[in-house]
């Protein structure tokens, strides 16, 4: 056919293609009948478009058809079993299921298919099944196909079982099943006891576990502080890589260090050190504000969230009152989420205490020097702290120079509760010594201590 | 005549467009009013002249739209998806792209969008990571529609990969059942020295709008849209088709309607006697799903592609109804022009394995061989890093299953083509293996017969140990008689079936040959029933000798 623009002529094609496997549309156009002894043999050319009718049958009474399975009448094909699943109860799918253990090589396809109806009589079957081995289950292989069903039915009663088959030696292939099994149901689990269970299963000698586990672990909530934690200790090299992997792919939120400052908003060098490398190794900005900055803070960029740190040791005036206003200020501009202030977290008491430890001279322990503060909350604060690091807490005279006399107290040494460089430990510093008087963060221990507790942060 | 003019009158353009087709209009339905429909069928009496019930798929549909489910995914994330129903965890997630796959309960399939099949290093690499935090459970696969759908996903990875996606431009919106899919185009687009337009604007510039405010949300079966740019663009197998045509010496597009495949029947797409301007695309294809929206057959499923209301329709009132919904639209909206569906596609697919120039001058592409289509998290970081090291950036999918790495300056191709990947994925394959399409196989699917990957990767690659052969042979394999790999297709066609063999009753391929999709396009025709798959390299072989002009090493030898 000529085209009026001497182009090619256009594809006229209504009907080209075969039409192999003609289908009722309609119970009127052929009358179905699903009946069991009727359904035409695999391979047969009528098989798929009777599948198709029986899969309109709704609802498919479903007895007839597990009764010609179990006699052996009709064989689960899969082609069957896709047709018939999506409208399995909970004891159809026991029914076949029972049906499969007793022939699990008719099928191997058959327990996924069945076991995606979720109910309780056949989460009750799974676990009798595996809580004792199962009878017909000594097959490794067996049990492997059904431990991720298990875990697919998301019961919490269910945890301890697939946690001691994932963590008890035993044959690699169950183990790597129940840990599916876990991985399945991740968010049905107690977190606590998940996430544990997880960090031993990644150190497991079999990489492929490892690394399974360590997937697992980083879709937990606040994934990146056991990763993190995890990739300090010693790994199979390709389950380390994998870890650094999805800690990549974990963004760290903007942090916000919150700190006292001095005059004018002038910051200590040791928070800006600090910040620089916290940056670099969380990969994440880390912003730097004092409460003496007059400015007004700038803007997170939208949608970004960020966690606030209040860098304070004690529960004064700004972490009652100066913090949370800050906080509802960043909230007006995007999602905030504010941490307790510094001398709250526990990891940092029991650094302050390895600290006065190491201070000890003769069994005589340094005292903790503060900031003045007052009120019933910084009392107890301050006898909790003298209760956790064995040192007393003492404040700071109001007059600097009487600080000479506590410094030549013979009752032991001080340490300024200050994290940089203030006038308290400028002070000190004459009557101490420059390393004796160092504020907290230059002192090696405690600053990477609270570096490795900053960098696991979400 | 304006066509708007005959939407009004009915009268016949007279073009003679040779289509057998119904011209007395069957009564249809209109839809538009699923709920009220949805109630008259609850209340179990039916009207004369009401609208049929809805069936209960529909129902499903109807209640609430899959979308809706998007602020949700965090929740149930944390929460367990306990409280999601069967209809909510395997119908309304699929709008948002997320698949419930029965064969791996608890391992989900999530189906992007790639307009055009273009992908960024750094889309990829997004993909890369979900794909590798699955294990051994996640893989993805090139779709025939220039797409990836990713394996092996749990359902607390949702949230935080639709935000991973948002970030980097990507989205997996409504690429899953009732909806129109990932519009494909040249997958050479912008690099081709023989393309007429370059089809990436005009993709991009339909998905806006359908996935826009007034893009329809609830169609009565999926909707596959392409657009051509170049003279090997074959797209007759989609509902809507926009093939380069020249109409008072202006390049514009054909339409082209109707084409589809399933189990029942195939159809390749006829003109719509219609021809639009590059720019009238997006609100026309909004006209068309609008009117299929409005129009389908939603009473019964295997019978509601839009060919069928075509048929139903007429031809002529078929136009007339869509160009007056594209009127209706907004004020502007073309009226087209009545063209006699002529078209500059003229020839078969190329393969775009190897490296090849642009019509950038001192730039190539090189296309990779992905066999079966299916890539692993390995892959997906070796690809990243190629394109980021060699070229611009930027990947393509083709039709065909396979990749390409564009903008890659010439001195450097040779320096690619040593890359370990490429022993993977060789730009070189061999003819069968080039032109190899499958769909997914019973690994991931209930329904196929065989698995279909696997399969074909196996006896490929025996048969080119066999055989030497004069050019490639495009072969696509699919598992049931629903065709995703679309077997009509390809010159070489298999199905997967059973048979018996030894009295055992045994996997097997039905065999179908003649599919071309050059200037004459033809469906392959059933040539032999349920070969067992043990025979199959032997089959296969005699056939590609005898009909493919391959010659046999061990003779020639």
């Amino acid at each position: 056919m000529a085209s009026p623009l001497g182009l090619r002529p256009a594809v006229m094609v209504s009907s080209l293609g075969p039409s192999p496997i003609p289908v009722p549309s309609s119970a009127a156009e052929l009358p179905f009948e699903p009946d069991p002894a009727a359904l035409p043999a695999p391979g047969h050319a009528e098989r798929w478009p009777w599948l198709l009718a029986l899969r309109r049958q709704r609802p498919l009474v479903l007895e007839p058809w597990l009764r010609a399975i179990e006699i052996g009448q009709i064989e689960p094909e899969s082609d069957l079993l896709a047709v018939l699943s999506d409208q399995l109860d909970g004891d159809a799918a026991v029914r076949l299921l029972r049906f499969w253990w007793q022939h699990p090589q008719q099928n191997p396809s058959l327990p996924n298919l069945v076991g995606r109806v979720r109910d309780r009589a056949v989460a009750d079957l799974l676990a009798a099944a595996l809580a004792d081995g199962g009878e017909g289950l000594e097959d490794p292989a067996c049990q492997a196909v059904l431990w991720p069903l298990l875990g697919h039915q998301r019961r919490a009663s269910d945890f301890p079982l697939l946690q001691r088959r994932a963590l008890q030696p035993g044959p690699r292939q169950v183990r790597q099943s129940a840990l599916e099994g876990l991985s399945l149901g991740l968010s049905a689990w107690p977190l606590p006891a998940l996430r544990s269970t997880l960090i031993s299963l990644a150190s497991d000698l079999d990489p492929l576990l490892a690394g399974a586990a360590v997937d697992a672990l980083a879709r937990l909530p606040d994934a990146r502080s056991p990763l993190i934690l995890l990739s300090r200790s010693s790994l199979e090299a390709s389950v380390a890589e994998r870890l650094q992997r999805r800690l990549r792919a974990l963004p760290a939120s903007t942090l916000l260090l919150l700190v006292h400052g001095r005059a004018e908003g002038f910051i200590p060098p040791e928070f800006h050190s600090l910040a620089a490398e916290l940056e670099q190794r969380r990969g994440a900005p880390v912003r730097l504000r004092a409460l003496t900055d007059p400015s007004p803070i700038p803007p997170q960029p939208l949608g970004d969230p960020l966690s606030l740190i209040p860098l304070f040791l004690l529960p004064g005036g700004h972490v009652r009152h100066d913090v949370p206003a800050i906080a509802t200020a960043l909230r007006r501009q995007g999602p905030v989420r504010v941490l307790p202030f510094l001398g709250a977290w526990s990891f940092w008491q029991r650094a302050l205490a390895s600290e006065v430890a190491q201070g000890a001279v003769d069994s005589c322990r340094p005292r903790l020097l503060h900031h003045p503060i007052a009120g019933p909350l910084a009392v107890r604060y301050l006898a909790h702290l003298e209760r956790v690091t064995g040192a007393a807490c003492i404040q700071t005279p109001e007059a600097y120079v009487d600080l000479a006399a506590l410094a030549g107290d013979q009752r032991g040494g001080l340490i300024p509760l200050s994290l940089g460089a203030s006038r308290l430990s400028e002070s000190l510093a004459p009557l101490l010594g420059e390393a004796a008087a160092a504020p907290l963060l230059a002192r090696p221990v405690l600053r990477e201590g609270l570096l490795q507790a900053l960098e696991v942060l979400p | 005549m304006s066509l708007r003019a005959l939407a009004v009158s009915g009268s016949d353009p007279g073009l003679g467009l040779g289509v057998v087709l119904i011209t007395t209009p069957l009564p249809i339905p209109d839809m538009s009013d699923s709920a009220a429909a949805a109630v008259d069928g609850a209340a179990g009496a039916t009207p004369l002249g009401a609208p049929p019930p809805l069936t209960k798929l529909e129902l499903a549909k109807s209640s609430f739209c899959g979308l809706d489910l998007a602020p949700r995914l965090d929740e149930l994330g944390r929460m367990g998806w306990e409280s999601l129903d069967e209809a909510t965890l395997t119908i309304h997630l699929k709008w948002l792209g997320i698949f419930f796959r029965p064969v791996s309960p608890g391992r989900f399939m999530v189906r992007l969008r790639l307009p055009n099949g273009v992908i960024s290093a750094d889309q990829l690499e997004v993909l890369a990571e979900v794909v590798d935090r699955c294990g051994e459970h996640g893989s993805a696969d090139i779709t025939t529609r220039q797409n990836l759908q990713l394996r092996g996903l749990l359902l607390e990875d949702m949230a935080p990969l639709m935000e991973s996606l948002e970030r980097v431009g990507l989205t997996t919106r409504q690429s899953g059942h009732d909806n129109p899919r990932n519009i494909t185009g040249n997958p050479l687009a912008g690099i081709d020295p023989d393309e007429f337009v370059d089809t990436r604007p005009l993709v991009g510039a339909i998905q806006n709008v359908l996935l826009g405010p007034d893009g329809p949300r609830n169609l009565p079966r999926k909707f596959n849209v392409a657009v051509g740019g170049a003279p090997d663009s074959f797209l007759l197998h989609n509902d809507l088709a926009y093939l380069p045509a020249v109409w008072k010496g202006e390049l514009g597009f054909t339409v082209m309607v109707g084409g589809f495949f399933s189990a029942q029947r195939n159809e390749l797409a006829i003109p719509l006697g219609l021809w639009l301007r590059p720019e009238e695309l997006p609100q026309f294809t909004l006209a068309v799903l609008r009117h299929y929206e409005r129009r389908g057959d939603r009473t019964t499923r295997n019978r509601s592609r839009v060919m069928y209301l075509i048929e139903a329709l007429g031809l002529d009132a078929y136009r007339a109804e869509v160009v007056e919904t594209w009127g209706a639209l907004a004020a502007g909206a073309g009226e087209g022009v009545l063209h006699d569906g002529s078209h500059l596609v003229s020839r078969a697919p190329r393969d775009v394995c190897g490296v090849h120039p642009q019509k950038q001058p001192g730039l190539c592409w090189v296309g990779l061989n992905v066999p079966m289509g299916r890539l692993d998290s390995a892959a997906l970081y070796a690809l990243v890093d190629m394109a980021r090291g060699y070229g611009s950036g930027e990947l393509r999918f083709s039709e065909s299953q396979n990749v390409l790495i564009v903008d890659v300056p010439a001195q450097r191709a040779d320096a690619l083509l040593e890359e370990p990947l490429l022993r993977r994925f060789p730009s070189d394959p061999g003819p069968l293996l080039a032109e190899a399409v499958s769909c997914t196989g019973n690994h991931y699917c209930g329904l196929a017969q065989i698995s279909t990957k696997s399969t074909a990767l196996a006896v490929l690659q025996e048969l080119e140990q066999r055989l030497v052969l004069p050019e490639s042979v495009r072969n696509h394999w699919t598992g049931c008689p629903n065709a995703c790999g679309q077997p009509y297709m390809g010159q070489i066609g298999l199905m997967g079936a059973k048979a018996r063999k030894d009295g055992q009753m045994v996997e097997a391929v039905k065999i179908f040959l003649g599919g071309s999709m050059a200037d004459d396009p033809q469906l392959a025709v059933l040539h032999e029933k349920a070969v067992p798959l043990s025979d199959l390299p032997d089959v296969l072989e005699t056939l590609l000798v005898e009909r493919f002009g391959a010659s046999r090493r061990n003779a020639s030898a």
